[in-house]
């Protein structure tokens, strides 16, 4: 009984005889998100969709309408390809590296014991360090000369005497996700944690009852339940992925081979003053963003579905 | 939630209106306007000014890399960012295009123009967009200590003369990398080619902007040769390709790891010489620009004061703009190491004694020349981050040094016909 | 006998591993902040700091400053403290406070456009802050709400409440409805069991979204550097004017920012009791 009420199931019986007290109601509880996210969400980027299909460049006169024109200009821009090229690499690696670790973290904080919320503490801790702070210490981390990591390579005997992190792309490309991943994990933890907690104990009791092993167990209950928060949390890093900026920015500056498309929008935007034609550049970063995303919250509720 | 919208705005509109205390003495008294600045500027700055004219400033001072986006949000959405602004040299082309600040010429007085004569690089057909306050010119910065134990008395004056110094410091054995050189994707990368192009007897770009530097015998192009037999020879840290400038003047020559920066900022001088920030104080000097034939150039890199069209306060922005380029103010503000732009200001420091390595600097700030005849492009953001990044894989052995002039010549091009 | 230690083991060296990854970089910035400036930049380079020093700490707590530039490096980084732990509670009060009613609605309540409204709220997380940088700076001006705590809320509300949102209906959704039907049947309107029942038993995940809209609040930086610039300036803005165009005082970053992370810590530590007692505790009853 347990199990089929955990999964969550639309119950279409549910409607009964207060089903418009329940509309009222729903729409009532609603309203506030609605009316929050239309004038500051939804309105803004219905501006920026329409100034995207007009030529805003401050040092032009005039912002005629040109359609398509600068979605037509970017698919054939190299530069733009060379960072959309990065930012693929960045989201694969950022959402393996964050979603495995992230469900690693939370459930070794889960068979923590007593020392359960002080482990939390230590894991949430990278996310608490300010992002500048952040970026300033890895600096030093990878710095070749008085880095933390070259230091500690060469303590260990190995030949990493003043090893430039940032001179190989497939290296650089890696230590900069690493330091968006040291700071976002934490993030899915915290979501698996959540999921975690929400599964009652008597599954497992009456699991462990029928001699099931922990790996079967981990297969058969604890996956399927923690499913939808891992999707949660997958696109949350898919997103996050797509919008890397702060740690390629201040690491490798603008370098091409480690520029991540955000980096690109910024540069157009606001360096290069091509305004509108960075909006566009933007309004396919959330495409793309949200088309990743869709594949695992499509896969997750075929998935549930099923059960 | 839109009562508290209203109320809000009601609240903002009555602090507005609070009646204003007129003082003779100081006509604009009571006014407040909004400054924006890099941070570092004197921490007494905003009380100072209040207490001289009784105009109240609010003074936000953000990081260097965080007041483009900051006045760009600002300038493109039609609201004043602020009512005086920072106001770099790389961005004059694009602003003046834009129309976004305000003409000085018939607001500053023309014996300040003479007198500051860096504001030739921020004059855009006749208008004076921004009146400069802090001086940046590229100087040369050597450890005179690592000199002196190499044995060696003479200062360079040519590069040729440079490199021969840096080997015999290098083989002497007092730093392993004697030339400090930022060899990564950022602006200090960019700004060091120019100044060796200067160096070299050359210039970027022609009168009608078509660039100069891809012919083998071209300036540019040995600038660049310069640079990569620097660092074939062990001259230059091989760390440097992922390394900006600042990091290059605080973790290497400001420690004493290495013995002369190419391109050298005075602002930094004072810091070298305090002994709670740097280990080599007392052991840094300016020295003219060394180049091929022996006679110093150098270019300017000056930051200005500008008032954004839009600002509704601009006879106190006005107010602000003269009293901090004023001789008086320069010569306090060097204090917290911001060389004045007025040549008398700078003459009085030297004259005082006050002026580190002063006769260099007072010597090399006639030879500052612009970067761009005439005047910054509009197109100098793209131009800056192609020109680092094709020396940074060039450095690297990723593409050769005609590969990487072409690619910077090929995207100036494509820059240009946007 | 032999498995069950063989876990236990496997368990403590996964959480050595996961301590060392999360908090050596930490043990860094710290060991940064207590090394006077002038070690900074040591060859080769010391693991514990040789020298001690509290002065990049003095001077944010502004007694026995030194440079003459640090006469308002205290008072400023109080009025950081205090706008950053204000807007990171405001953003998450009213963020969970609309996401757990609507969380509620979007699992339980049956109403017109529903899976709509949701998809679409939910899609704006991956919007960039970029592209509506500009239309809500011109909204914000339009409502003169530049500078001011309400202003910064809306629009971390904005950004956080679709993740908070998501992640409260899946909470919802995961509880029984037997309880629920149970206390229908005992003529209990909805709002006395969301209220009385199912948030007790939502607490875990209450949590989670509370920790997740603080921490996110609270390392913003784009917005409040365009948002609240001055007078409502939070510490993610102030921290980075300790460095100048010539000199970055990483001392005083580190010093900042280690006192940064005191107060999300805090607050992990003590939200965790619910986090722990959430529903095993809810469901026994």
């Amino acid at each position: 009984m347990t199990l089929a009420a955990a999964v969550p199931a639309r119950r279409k019986g549910d409607k009964g005889i207060d089903g418009s007290a329940d509309a009222r109601l729903g729409l009532m509880l609603a309203a506030p998100i609605v009316f929050a996210m239309l004038s500051l969400v939804l309105i803004p980027v219905a501006s920026t969709l329409w100034e995207s299909m007009h030529r805003v460049n401050p040092m032009m006169a005039g912002t005629p309408f040109i359609g398509l024109q600068h979605y037509r200009d970017l698919l054939a821009d190299p530069i733009v390809n060379e960072a959309w090229r990065n930012t693929f690499i960045y989201v694969a690696i950022c959402v393996a590296l964050e979603t495995a670790g992230g469900i690693g973290a939370a459930l070794l904080i889960n068979q923590a014991g007593r020392w359960r919320r002080y482990l939390l503490a230590a894991v949430v801790l990278p996310w608490a360090l300010p992002g500048v702070v952040n970026a300033v210490v890895w600096g030093w981390i990878y710095n070749p000369a008085f880095g933390l990591l070259n230091g500690i390579l060469v303590a260990a005997g190995l030949d990493f005497e003043k090893f430039v992190w940032f001179n190989d792309r497939t290296i650089a490309l890696f230590a900069v996700s690493l330091v968006h991943v040291w700071r976002m994990l934490p993030l899915t933890a915290v979501i698996v944690l959540a999921a975690l907690q929400s599964i009652p104990n008597d599954l497992y009791e009456a699991a462990r009852i029928d001699g099931a092993s922990r790996p079967k167990m981990f297969a058969n209950i604890t996956l399927p339940l923690i499913r939808g928060g891992i999707a949660i949390a997958m696109t949350q890093s898919t997103v996050a992925a797509f919008n890397f900026f702060d740690e390629a920015w201040i690491l490798t500056g603008s370098a091409r081979g480690t520029r991540p498309i955000l980096v690109q929008v910024y540069l157009e935007a606001f360096q290069n003053l091509h305004f509108s034609y960075g909006m566009a550049l933007s309004v396919l970063v959330m495409i793309a963003s949200l088309a990743v995303s869709l594949v695992y919250v499509l896969r997750v509720q075929r998935v549930t579905r099923l059960d | 939630m839109n009562r508290l919208f209203r109320t809000t705005v009601a609240l903002a509109a009555l602090t507005i209106a609070l009646p204003a205390f007129a003082d003779d003495a100081k006509p604009l008294a009571g006014q407040s306007i909004t400054v924006l600045l890099p941070s570092g500027q004197s921490p007494t700055l905003a009380a100072d000014f209040e207490k001289d004219t009784g105009i109240k400033v609010d003074l936000q001072m953000l990081t260097w890399d965080d007041i483009r986006p900051k006045l760009i949000t600002g300038l493109i959405a039609g609201t004043p960012p602020a009512d005086v602004t920072e106001f770099d040299w790389s961005w004059t082309g694009q602003f003046a295009a834009a129309g976004w600040y305000e003409d000085l010429t018939p607001l500053i007085d023309a014996d300040t123009v003479k007198d500051i004569a860096g504001s030739a690089i921020f004059t855009v057909d006749g208008k004076l967009l921004g009146v400069p306050y802090s001086n940046d010119f590229r100087v040369m910065l050597i450890n005179r200590k690592h000199f002196t134990d190499a044995g060696i008395t003479d200062t360079p004056k040519t590069l040729d003369e440079l490199v021969a110094d840096a080997k015999i410091i290098k083989e002497k054995g007092i730093t392993t990398y004697p030339i400090g050189m930022p060899l990564s994707t950022s602006e200090g990368t960019s700004t060091t080619w120019y100044l060796l192009t200067k160096a070299f007897g050359g210039e970027l770009f022609d009168d009608n902007f078509k660039p100069l530097f891809t012919a083998p015998d071209s300036a540019g192009y040995k600038a660049l040769e310069f640079e990569i037999n620097a660092l074939k020879a062990g001259l230059v840290d091989p760390a440097s390709t992922g390394l900006k400038d600042s990091q290059i003047n605080e973790s290497m020559f400001g420690q004493g790891q290495t013995s002369i920066m190419i391109s050298g900022e005075p602002g930094r001088i004072a810091q070298f010489a305090d002994p709670t920030k740097s280990k080599v104080s007392g052991q840094i000097e300016a020295i003219l620009v060394a180049t091929e034939s022996g006679k110093t150039r150098s270019y300017g890199l000056l930051e200005a004061l500008g008032i954004p069209a839009s600002s509704e306060h601009k006879e106190a922005a006005l107010a602000f703009i003269k009293w901090m380029t004023s001789k008086d103010y320069q010569i306090k503000n060097y204090g917290v190491g911001v060389l004045p732009t007025r040549t008398s200001a700078l003459k009085q420091l030297n004259d005082d004694g006050k002026l580190l390595s002063g006769a260099v600097l007072v010597e090399q700030a006639p030879t500052v020349e612009p970067l761009f005849k005439q005047g910054t492009p509009t197109w100098y953001p793209q131009f800056s981050s192609a020109v680092s990044n094709a020396i940074n894989q060039a450095v690297k052995g990723e593409v050769t040094v005609a590969q990487a002039v072409q690619s910077i010549a090929d995207e100036t091009v494509k820059a240009q016909q946007q | 006998m032999d498995m069950r230690l063989s876990h236990r083991i496997g368990v403590w060296i996964g959480i050595v591993v996961l301590l060392v990854w999360s908090v050596g970089p930490i043990y860094w910035a710290i060991a940064t902040s207590l090394t006077p400036t002038p070690d900074l930049m040591s060859q080769p380079i010391h693991f514990f700091p040789e020298h001690l020093t509290l002065n990049h700490y003095q001077r944010l707590a502004g007694f026995g400053y030194i440079a003459s530039g640090d006469v308002t490096v205290a008072s400023q980084f109080r009025n950081a403290l205090l706008n950053s732990v204000i807007t990171a509670l405001a953003a998450t009060i009213v963020s969970i406070f609309l996401a757990s009613l609507g969380g509620y609605a979007f699992a339980r309540l049956e109403f017109p456009g529903r899976q709509t409204i949701f998809f679409i709220v939910i899609a704006t997380i991956a919007i960039p802050g970029y592209t509506v940088l500009i239309p809500l700076y011109r909204l914000m001006v339009s409502l003169k709400l530049i500078d001011t705590y309400l202003g910064v809320t809306l629009i971390y509300l904005s950004a956080f409440l679709p993740l908070a949102l998501w992640l409260m209906r899946s909470v919802f959704q995961q509880l029984p409805l037997s309880i629920e039907e149970a206390a229908r049947i005992d003529g209990a309107g909805r709002l006395t069991i969301l209220f009385r029942i199912v948030m007790p038993l939502a607490a875990p995940g209450l949590v989670a979204a509370s920790i997740i809209t603080f921490l996110g609040a609270w390392g913003q930086y784009m917005v409040p550097l365009i948002f609240s610039p001055t007078r409502t300036k939070p510490l993610t803005v102030l921290i980075p004017e300790f460095s100048t165009k010539n000199f970055v005082d990483y001392g005083l970053i580190n010093a900042a920012g280690t006192i940064a992370m005191i107060v999300p810590i805090l607050i992990v530590v003590f939200l965790n009791r619910y986090l722990v007692s959430g529903l095993t505790a809810g469901s026994v009853k």
